[in-house]
């Protein structure tokens, strides 16, 4: 068992609930919060229709230690590299090919924002708390919150909020577009809701394929994300040719 | 499915034909890429209006024909006879009552403009077949909506109101069943060709200002 692993992993139906689970802060000890081949483990499993992010106790994360991070005794060229597999597990996280909701009750700070910002759905209690407070320290968000904050806010938001460092509230981070829906109490119930409403009765290759593609669309260049789109239907419509003969079913 | 085209005074006017459901069929799509690519040459034609004939836009695809029948090659023609509509320069209104469902729904995202009427209803209902939208519809609306809400209307494949379509930008604007008609005609006069994507704001803000002012 690793020391400092951050995440605990566990499956209710056919969803995967990723714990951050180092209460209250639930700090990110190293930028990739998971180790990457744990993540690919847990992510194989070919029953899974989705996945929960959220963390353990009263607070999504604080972020990075930074307190460690500013440490004189971690010379700062190491942390290129783990800063590249934390890059990386976010980008696995937002390409991943099954829906991934972020739910948010406290404090959703730096790193921890950035860990929300890479899922597809924010759900976020009403008195849950957003920041980068890096700017604080004389340092930059480093997990990709420089672009992905400006993708979903405007570029104005998106500034004020990078240098000016302040904590926004729920209902400002909903205004502002960083936060996808209010709930009035804990937004684990409200994100697992969500969830089955929108993976129940579906077969797994269709939730896989239907991601694939919106993952693709405006990623990829257009006419290979055409392409694909093309090949996937015309395997899922045989598919249901199929079934169709056997079920019997007429539309 | 008859696809009815007609242009008056510089007005394209394509017409789903099949009512009450105005179901896309092979057919249809066969014909829509005849008449895009001959509106493509066309010089007098200044806009085009799309609309289903009847009380509905249309119900989408006739899965029963279409499921049996569709390869890649034929899927991407139509992708790109739907994308060709988008990258018109002239302006490309849908005008939609009832339901734009489906197929239908990807077609109304490939216009420019989408009016509808009050009591519009929308979906993209295909994960609820066991499918996915193939020409174009996800990348349409991710654009439009974001990628939570195109989640939510993607996987959860309900349906939803004209005042949802309002406020989640996937309509442009509700008028009365009574009035759509002329709105729509006088709108696609009002805008000049070559039509400019990042000017549509400005022309449709401009037409409804002129529009109410002459009321």
């Amino acid at each position: 068992m690793e020391q400092d692993q951050l995440v605990t992993f566990e499956i209710i139906g056919s969803i995967g609930i990723l714990t951050l689970d180092a209460p209250p802060g639930n700090y990110l000890p190293v930028p990739a919060f998971i180790p990457p081949e744990l993540f690919s483990e847990w992510t194989a499993d070919e029953t899974l229709k989705g996945l929960i992010i959220h963390g353990s106790g009263r607070n999504f994360s604080a972020g990075a230690d930074l307190a460690a991070m500013l440490n004189p005794a971690i010379r700062p060229e190491l942390s290129k590299p783990l800063l590249r597999q934390g890059h990386q597990l976010l980008s696995s996280i937002e390409d991943l090919d099954m829906p991934v909701i972020a739910a948010i009750n406290g404090v959703c700070f730096g790193g921890g924002l950035e860990i929300a910002l890479a899922c597809h759905i924010r759900i976020a209690s009403e008195k849950s708390l957003f920041a980068f407070p890096e700017i604080n320290r004389n340092l930059i968000p480093g997990l990709g919150g420089t672009f992905r904050l400006p993708a979903l806010t405007t570029r104005a938001h998106a500034i004020t909020t990078i240098l000016g460092g302040d904590i926004i509230n729920a209902h400002d981070a909903y205004s502002m577009g960083i936060v996808d829906q209010v709930t009035p109490s804990d937004s684990f119930k409200f994100a697992l809701e969500l969830m089955e409403k929108i993976t129940r009765d579906k077969p797994v290759k269709v939730i896989r394929y239907a991601m694939r593609a919106l993952n693709n669309a405006g990623k990829i260049n257009p006419e290979k994300a055409a392409l694909i789109e093309s090949e996937m239907f015309c395997e899922l419509a045989s598919d249901e040719v199929a079934r169709r003969k056997i079920t019997g079913e007429h539309l | 499915m008859k696809v009815a085209w007609e242009i008056n005074q510089g007005v394209g006017e394509l017409i789903l034909s099949a009512p009450p459901s105005n179901s896309l069929t092979l057919s249809f799509f066969h014909q829509f890429g005849e008449v895009i690519r001959e509106a493509e040459k066309s010089k007098q034609l200044k806009a085009m209006i799309i609309r289903g004939k009847g009380r509905h836009f249309s119900s989408g695809a006739d899965l029963n024909e279409l499921l049996p029948a569709i390869k890649n090659d034929i899927l991407l023609t139509h992708y790109q006879d739907f994308n060709t509509l988008s990258r018109s320069n002239i302006p490309i209104i849908a005008s939609i009552s009832g339901v734009c469902l489906g197929a239908a729904f990807e077609l109304a995202l490939c216009c420019h403009f989408r009016i509808c009427t009050p009591d519009a209803v929308f979906g993209m209902p295909e994960t609820t077949f066991n499918l996915i939208p193939a020409i174009g519809g996800i990348e349409k609306l991710l654009k439009i909506a974001g990628k939570a809400n195109a989640m939510k209307l993607l996987l959860g494949g309900n349906t939803f109101s004209a005042d949802d379509a309002l406020s989640l930008g996937v309509v442009d604007k509700i008028v009365s069943k009574g009035e759509i008609n002329t709105f729509v005609h006088n709108l696609a006069v009002s805008i000049p060709t070559p039509y400019h994507a990042w000017a549509k704001r400005f022309y449709l803000n401009k037409f409804i200002r002129q529009y109410h002012l002459n009321d």
